[in-house]
């Protein structure tokens, strides 16, 4: 089987936040979403963040994306800081370093699976690296299904397509927002699998938000958000560490 | 059902400007609607000021019995009838002067009772004295202290008296000018015709004293004669005029019916769009308990209301620009009436706007009822449009295509023959825009069938422009059913404009022909008796005045292919005359014609059983020659004859030497230049039997008329084209609402805000360019069978260069109108987006 090695895997942080602060709103009604965070994400490894509702983890998600524009602090991705660039730059990081698989696929109706595959290279003008489509086409199953629509395709083909679509730029880092959560377990499971196995076999840098402390198992490392703080680390996390830090959090530590 | 209602009509309370686009076709219907009513009221009220002939003073109108009129005798017993101020007596005379007719009118000239007044120079006193009107002195050489000698009575057979000497002592100002109008009190105009009769006498009473006066009259008039309030006579004279300004007002009526329609539609396919925006929160009604029943009508009510409020915006906004108009035309001097405020036509336009809403908002609402309260529990998801129609739509679809196909081929089967008598253009059109409301019906129910192919192929240059043009394309074609809705719309606007400019310019055409062959020249001098020789034509051909001096030999009583009919034949030297140049021909070419050879009219053709390169017997007498046909013309040959020849070929028929008539245009330019060469030409063939007409004058007429009416009837399907463009305008801007999770996640990937900008108004430019393909595919082939039904063998034009101009003008409208929407959709956030339900 062949393997694409990450060019960029030889340094260590793929992704960090620095002191990162996000508000919301403004006097009596502002939401301190993010407040204070730092944390880095390593290169070629399976990070989940995880929280209860309101812990900031999407805003983090977002703010390390260049979705959205932190209030203070850094959000740097390899050495760009994202919090300092101007929309145009934005675009292009999102464009060319950066993958995203959705909650809720976010597939574009009118386009094919092959040509949502392909929609970001072809934003971006490039073509798809020698072989790259077909070894993911391969390994997600969808072969025979690329002229499909989107209509056409099941939950789990049509996360497998996104997930395709966020791989095949090689990104520098693939954010995933719980890509699990409008699947049945075992599509789920699939998703998952296909995942860990990218950062095993490609050298991807993968950052997933979820609320499932099975899906989380799959990653290498857990990071615990709660009150827009970074709450707790944990290291190859099995369901039962996760659950138990889960509950400590809950318990008010 | 009251909390149903108050959900959605909170919803329209809580957002106004969101109402106001929905209805903004409704809003731009009324608006046009009621504006149309006001522009009459003004019209009408202008108009009537000026439309009476009759003085003001004339208190009663006199008239005697027919054909014998009122005598002299009548008039001295009613001018010394009590009460009775002024009387004015009207007789004309008149007689030629040079070829040309010139009335001769009775008016006291000054009094309560005149009306012409005096603007140079002082009215005539004695007979023998006349007053001119500026065109006549311009026209006729006129001028102040012209004496001139003309016939002014004529006998029982109409032949000319003794002619009379005439001067002209000053120039009068009357209602209209037509350029042959001479003005001297009664006695004299009684002195120059020898009657002593009148037609008419008006009279001027003394305040109170008019029905003592009218008796009196009455009794005097006699049997046969007729008494009448010069109010009355008045009323007459306005309301056949005014009949006029309603008779145009009717016409305006029906292109303002075709706008309304194009609203409804718009509206219709606005209240779909928006509804099923709200899908999600109809469903979530349906779950707590709504019934379906209470949710179309909360939704029909929202229509009303809608219809409501766009409809009074329309009406006020309409009324507020109707009072404006006069006070500005005031100030730049042209006085025009105010409207008023004609409350019931403005009560009617809003219970329009209403109605016609609720009918806009019946489907929608009731196929929008329908969601399952399943939907309210779905996460939002892009989910595509429905992309087919059910059968029972494409099954009526399918039906009225071939209604409107059977109706053109009834038409076409019965297009009229060459001369064919008994026809009815009239019908045939109505039946033409009958197949033409039904081929439109067609394309509403079957346009979203039609969208993808049109737009496979219309968005293939597109495609190849990269990515942003295949998600332009992509986003169109994904929801074919909103596509063809705003299409449909665009269509019909391009439909008129493409049936307006393809007609007109086939009646251009046709006018033009006729011209070319009745009008070839600004004049005509043709000779009743004697032939004009070529001396004369030699004088004429020496003033500097006139110039494409072409004379011409005429045949009459010729036959053609041994048929009975008979014709005339000519020999003008078609090539030399510049006004023939545009004649087109039905086959063959009438250039360089040489001995032998003929060109002929379509009517000799039909009689004749000819065709272009035919050889066949001209016969004049017991002279007979051999032609080949050169050319068949649409129409006439110029002139009005059956055949033209070379003049060799006309000889050899035994025509004469000398010249039939000749055609002359003018040096200069304008009316100066054709005034000069007028004079010139009734100077240089001074002569009894000899006339001069001017057909130039006739060929302007015709013209101005051409092109205006081109103007009012563009101005008219204007109306519906600006609609179409609100309509694909709030179509954007309600699609990229509907898209914002779609943008969003473009932008998530990596598209810039100028891409998003630039795929969103390239949208909205396809729709123009759906629409406008659809209109022309269905407006040029209407504008023809429509030409052709008229029966006037029209040629079929295809403006191209017009059309383009309309089809890029219509794209770039349409691009336009997503501009605002699309800048909009690209300021919003991406995160925003995404998390937008």
């Amino acid at each position: 089987m062949t393997t694409f090695a990450n060019p960029a895997s030889a340094t260590l942080a793929a992704v960090s936040a620095v002191d990162l602060v996000k508000v919301y709103g403004a006097g009596d009604t502002a939401v301190r979403a993010l407040d204070g965070v730092t944390v880095g994400f390593e290169r070629a490894q399976f990070t989940a963040i995880m929280g209860p509702s309101g812990s900031g983890k999407s805003t983090l998600m977002h703010c390390l994306a260049g979705l959205d524009k932190a209030t203070s602090g850094s959000a740097l991705l390899g050495g760009t800081d994202l919090t300092a660039q101007p929309d145009r730059v934005l675009t292009k990081v999102r464009r060319e370093r950066i993958g995203f698989v959705f909650q809720s696929f976010n597939l574009l109706p009118q386009l094919t699976a092959e040509q949502n595959i392909m929609l970001p290279l072809d934003l971006a003008g490039r073509r798809a690296e020698r072989g790259l489509l077909r070894h993911l086409t391969e390994r997600l199953g969808l072969t025979d299904r690329l002229s499909h629509r989107p209509a056409e395709l099941s939950g789990g083909q049509q996360q497998r397509v996104a997930v395709a679509r966020a791989l095949v730029t090689r990104p520098e880092v693939v954010f995933a927002d719980e890509p699990t959560g409008n699947l049945d377990s075992k599509s789920g499971a699939e998703v998952l699998l296909f995942l860990r196995n990218s950062v095993r076999e490609l050298g991807q840098t993968i950052v997933m938000v979820t609320h499932d402390p099975g899906a989380a198992a799959y990653a290498d490392r857990v990071v615990l958000l709660a009150d827009g703080r970074v709450a707790g680390d944990l290291d190859r996390p099995n369901p039962d560490t996760i659950a138990e830090a889960l509950r400590d959090l809950a318990a008010g530590r | 059902m009251s909390g149903v209602l108050r959900t959605q009509l909170g919803e329209a309370a809580r957002r106004p400007s969101r109402l106001l686009l929905t209805g903004m076709a409704v809003l731009v219907a009324s608006f046009v609607v009621y504006a149309t009513v006001l522009a009459q009221q003004i019209t009408r009220a202008s108009m009537l000021d000026g439309l009476s002939d009759t003085p003001k003073a004339a208190a009663l109108v006199v008239t005697g019995k027919e054909e014998v009129g009122l005598t002299a005798a009548q008039l001295s017993l009613i001018e010394m009838v009590p009460g009775v101020t002024a009387a004015a007596a009207r007789a004309d005379a008149g007689g030629e002067l040079a070829g040309r007719g010139l009335n001769l009118t009775a008016d006291p000239g000054s009094g309560p009772l005149a009306r012409v007044e005096v603007s140079k120079g002082r009215y005539p006193s004695k007979v023998g004295e006349v007053a001119v009107t500026p065109k006549t002195a311009d026209r006729m050489g006129l001028a102040i202290g012209t004496t001139f000698r003309m016939a002014t009575s004529h006998d029982d057979q109409g032949n000319p008296g003794k002619p009379r000497t005439l001067t002209v002592v000053g120039l009068v100002k009357a209602q209209d000018d037509y350029g042959q109008q001479a003005y001297a009190p009664q006695p004299a105009i009684s002195a120059l015709s020898g009657e002593d009769s009148f037609y008419q006498v008006e009279l001027a009473v003394a305040p109170g004293q008019e029905a003592q006066v009218r008796s009196a009259v009455e009794a005097i008039a006699g049997p046969g004669g007729k008494v009448r309030s010069g109010a009355d006579v008045r009323l007459d004279e306005v309301r056949s005029k005014a009949d006029d300004v309603d008779d145009l007002f009717a016409v305006v009526a029906m292109f303002v019916a075709i706008a309304l329609v194009a609203a409804g539609l718009v509206a219709a396919s606005t209240f779909r769009i928006v509804f099923a925006q709200r899908t999600r929160q109809l469903a979530l009604l349906r779950a707590v308990g709504a019934g379906r029943g209470s949710l179309v009508g909360a939704l029909i009510a929202e229509g009303a209301l809608t219809g409501l409020i766009t409809g009074v915006t329309g009406v006020l906004a309409a009324l507020g620009l109707g009072h404006l108009v006069p006070v500005i035309a005031r100030a730049t001097g042209t006085n025009l009436a105010s409207p008023g405020f004609p409350v019931l036509p403005a009560l009617g336009v809003v219970a329009l706007a209403v109605v016609g809403t609720v009918l806009a908002v019946l489907t929608p609402a009731i196929s929008a009822s329908k969601v399952s309260p399943l939907e309210a529990l779905r996460t939002a998801s892009m989910s595509p449009g429905r992309t087919g129609i059910g059968w029972p739509r494409a099954a009526i679809g399918v039906l009225l295509a071939g209604g409107a196909g059977l109706l053109a081929a009834y038409v076409i089967l019965n297009l009229p023959k060459p001369d064919q008598e008994n026809y009815d253009p009239q019908t045939m059109l109505l039946v033409v825009v009958a197949s033409g409301g039904l081929a439109f019906l067609a394309l509403m129910a079957l346009g979203p069938v039609l969208v993808r192919p049109l737009l496979a192929a219309a968005g293939w240059p597109l495609r190849r422009f990269g990515p942003l043009g295949r998600l332009a394309v992509g986003g169109v074609g994904g929801a074919p059913r909103r596509a063809a809705a705003v299409s449909v719309v665009v269509a019909l606007g391009v439909t008129l404009i493409a049936g307006s400019l393809v007609g007109a310019s086939s009646v251009q055409a046709l006018m033009e022909r006729e011209l070319a062959s009745s009008a070839p020249a600004d004049f005509e001098v043709t000779a009743a008796d004697t032939p004009l020789d070529a001396k004369l034509a030699d004088q004429v051909r020496a003033r500097t005045e006139v110039t494409h001096v072409v004379p011409y030999r005429k045949v009459t009583g010729v036959t053609v292919a041994g048929s009975q009919a008979k014709l005339e034949a000519n020999d003008l030297a078609m090539d030399t005359v510049p006004g023939i140049a545009k004649l087109d021909v039905k086959q063959g070419s009438w250039h360089d014609l040489k001995p032998g050879q003929a060109v002929v009219s379509a009517f000799t053709v039909d009689v004749g059983g000819l065709k272009a390169g035919d050889r066949t017997t001209v016969t004049s007498g017991k002279r007979s020659i051999e032609v080949t046909v050169a050319a068949v013309l649409p129409d006439s040959a110029p002139l009005g004859s059956g055949l033209v020849l070379t003049p060799q070929d006309l000889t050899r028929l035994g025509a004469p030497a000398g010249y039939s008539g000749l055609l002359a245009d003018a040096s200069g330019s304008g009316d100066a230049g054709r005034n000069a060469a007028d004079a010139a030409l009734r100077q240089a063939v001074n002569g009894p039997g000899v006339g001069v007409t001017v057909l130039a004058d006739q060929r302007d007429e015709i013209e101005s008329a051409l092109g205006t009416l081109l103007l009012i009837a563009i101005g008219l399907v204007g109306l519906t084209v600006i609609i179409a463009v609100v309509g694909v305008g709030t179509t954007t801007a309600l699609s990229v609402v509907e898209r914002v999770r779609e943008s969003g996640l473009l932008r998530a990937l990596g598209l810039s805000r100028f891409g998003l900008r630039a795929m969103l108004t390239t949208e909205s430019g396809l729709y123009g360019v759906l629409g406008a393909v659809l209109g022309l595919l269905l407006g040029v082939p209407y504008a023809w069978l429509a030409v052709s039904a008229l029966g006037q063998r029209a040629p079929l034009q295809l403006p191209g260069f017009r059309l383009l101009a309309v089809f890029a003008v219509l794209v770039l409208l349409t691009a336009l109108a997503g501009v605002l929407p699309a800048r909009r959709a690209a300021k919003v956030s991406p995160v925003v987006a995404l998390a937008t339900e």
